[in-house]
């Protein structure tokens, strides 16, 4: 589970978030909604550990984004689309190497390795150097290495981007099948036809700010079938 | 701490996997150090003793007969001409002479380094000079009195340095040096691609979700510099040493800017510990440098911005280096051991020459310690600064 409490951010004199709340709860996908700038990226970042709030708090798994950020780590996955992974290693060299980070050795890390080459369809990637693999190989590589130790809790920001039709097609089945599997994901993206097809909620991020946030039925209805028409009328109501 | 070592793995199979990046870090050195060091001094050899046994010509004027005999025994083929220096400019003759109211005038192109003139000046100088003293012991014979009155005594220097100093000769000052140039070389190649290069490659991020404390990611990193900038610092050694092994076989030294072959002693001789103390200065030199190195390279917002940070710090670090050439002038105290970078220097230095004690080496190692500490705190604040971190 993820609750945001009223957080904030801020880069020197740029507000990057503005007293956010919002709660995603297992079993859930979460998508939240923005063009680049609206503060996604950085609402993520905070959720990870990877940047601490200017203020209000959020708490993942249970845990608090601040006091505890190597126990949220435990529990987290974080896949974006820049991510990359060591190219001269091979996919199973890379994914024994975070998996140790977890305590995933020997048998435990073989039937990890079993379970995510399952879920995902790469065998073929285990062997090969990543140097080697297509992009959306790579990126399978990528999303492997978040969900190997199986974490609860899993963000994705803009996780598609530069992906062929292929490989955008099986991340989003994979999103779909992982929160079917009772976990809780955040899917943060700029296309809104992407939300549309995996969403269970919505939340539009306009400025660092929270401008709307429903159901993905009650956000469509007010884009009249479409979440970007949501998006918009929603922007307009804020103003 | 099990973190540590998974980084330091990390980095280093993605090094040692770069066969080009090991070739020219470590294979390439141990091959051109030679011909850098002894490859110019041999060459010259050839040519000097070529220049020296060969029959040259010399533009002579106004020369008497015992002269232009002198110069024939010196294996020189005098040819007369109107102007010596004339013909010398214009490079017609690598030497001439004139000889003007009692005054041999010796001509040769003497600028712009070393030249055929400077070697075929020398031997006409060296000609005339036993035909003057033939004819000084000539004049004293016929008045009767010896040779020897024209030296009363003679004045000898004699080198009083310790044996193993003597056979250090300038080996104490080439090898920390080179060590140091090695290490550092070494060491940013890992660093730079520990850190802006994983910041470039987009990386980074997938490293610092690990759930492993930013400290041990820093201390994996600088270890895997200090792994390779002491394979490096190997590397030049032995390129160092197989050089030397050539030049003792095929006669050499390093080459100076006057044409001098400076002998560098040719072997050192180093005990067991003196040996350990040496690799273990050389560690602590690393791990100081190496954590500067991943500190900077992780501020760093791309390779080249990391190259342009490291490219400097090499002349910094090579600065107090220059400086051991005048230890002989010093009288050392307490604080130049304490000095970041020389401190190491004097005490390799010293081992090199068996004068190193062990207050010296404490203090040196102490304080490099002390050092490396800071730099990997310094590491580790640069980690944990997200502006830094996110700013590419």
């Amino acid at each position: 589970m993820i609750e945001v409490i009223q957080l904030t951010k801020r880069y020197r004199t740029h507000r990057a978030v503005e007293g956010l709340s919002f709660r995603v709860n297992p079993g859930e996908v979460y998508a939240l909604l923005g063009p680049n700038g609206a503060g996604k990226t950085t609402t993520l970042r905070v959720l990870a550990t990877l940047v601490k709030p200017t203020a209000g708090t959020a708490r993942v798994a249970g845990f608090d984004v601040g006091e505890a950020p190597l126990a949220v780590r435990q529990r987290l996955g974080l896949v974006n689309g820049g991510m990359r992974v060591y190219d001269r290693l091979t996919g199973r060299e890379v994914l024994a190497f975070f998996a140790g980070f977890y305590g995933l050795q020997g048998q435990a890390f073989r039937q990890a390795l079993d379970w995510v080459t399952g879920l995902l369809q790469m065998e073929e990637a285990l062997d090969k150097k990543v140097m080697e693999m297509s992009t959306g190989m790579r990126q399978k590589v990528v999303i492997a290495r978040a969900i190997l130790h199986r974490p609860p809790v899993l963000l994705l920001d803009e996780a598609t981007a530069g992906l062929d039709i292929f490989a955008r097609r099986a991340l989003l089945d994979f999103v779909k099948a992982y929160r079917d599997l009772g976990n809780t994901l955040v899917y943060s993206t700029h296309v809104m036809t992407e939300a549309e097809e995996v969403a269970d909620r919505v939340g539009f991020l306009h400025q660092g700010r929270l401008v709307y946030e429903g159901t993905k039925t009650e956000a469509l209805a007010l884009g009249q079938g479409s979440l970007e028409r949501a998006f918009i009328q929603a922007v307009k109501e804020a103003a | 701490m099990k973190g540590i070592y998974r980084i330091l793995w990390k980095e280093l199979v993605q090094v040692f996997r770069d066969r080009k990046l090991v070739f020219s870090t470590l294979v390439l050195p141990v091959f051109l150090m030679p011909v850098f060091m002894f490859g110019p001094s041999l060459l010259l050899n050839r040519l000097m003793q070529g220049a020296a046994e060969k029959r040259q010509e010399v533009a002579v004027a106004g020369l008497p007969e015992e002269a232009l005999s002198a110069l024939r025994q010196a294996n020189l083929a005098p040819v007369a001409v109107e102007d010596p220096e004339g013909a010398v400019r214009e490079g017609k003759y690598p030497a001439g002479v004139l000889y003007q109211e009692g005054v041999y005038r010796v001509y040769a192109r003497l600028s712009g380094g070393l030249t055929e003139g400077q070697v075929v000046a020398g031997r006409v100088q060296s000609a005339l000079q036993a035909l003057k003293e033939a004819k000084v012991a000539e004049v004293l014979a016929r008045r009767g009195m010896p040779v020897e009155v024209l030296q009363p005594f003679r004045v000898e220097v004699q080198n009083a340095s310790p044996e193993r100093e003597r056979a250090g000769g300038l080996l104490g000052f080439l090898l920390p040096f080179f060590l140091v140039v090695f290490v550092l070389s070494g060491g940013q190649v890992v660093a730079v691609d520990a850190t802006a290069g994983e910041k470039e490659k987009g990386t980074l991020e997938a490293l610092l979700m690990a759930p492993v404390p930013l400290w041990q990611i820093a201390l994996g990193k600088t270890l895997a510099t200090v792994v390779m900038a002491l394979l490096s610092g190997v590397a030049g050694l032995l390129g160092l040493a197989l050089g030397g092994a050539l030049a003792a076989r095929y006669g050499g030294g390093i080459l100076t800017e006057t044409g001098q072959v400076l002998d560098l002693g040719g072997r050192v001789v180093l005990d067991g510990a003196s040996f350990v103390a040496l690799f273990l200065s050389a560690s602590l030199l690393a791990l100081f440098m190496g954590a500067v190195m991943v500190g900077l390279g992780l501020y760093a917002r791309s390779y080249k911005e990391a190259q342009s940070y490291l490219a400097p710090l090499q002349l910094v670090a090579l600065l107090p280096l220059l400086f051991l050439q005048f230890r002989g002038f010093l009288e050392l105290e307490t604080w130049h051991h304490l000095l970041p970078l020389f401190n190491v220097a004097l005490l390799m230095d010293a081992l090199l020459k068996g004068t190193a004690t062990p207050a010296q080496a404490a203090l040196a190692w102490g304080s490099t310690l002390v050092y490396a500490a800071l730099a990997l705190g310094f590491s580790v604040r640069v980690f944990a600064r997200e502006e830094v971190v996110f700013r590419n």
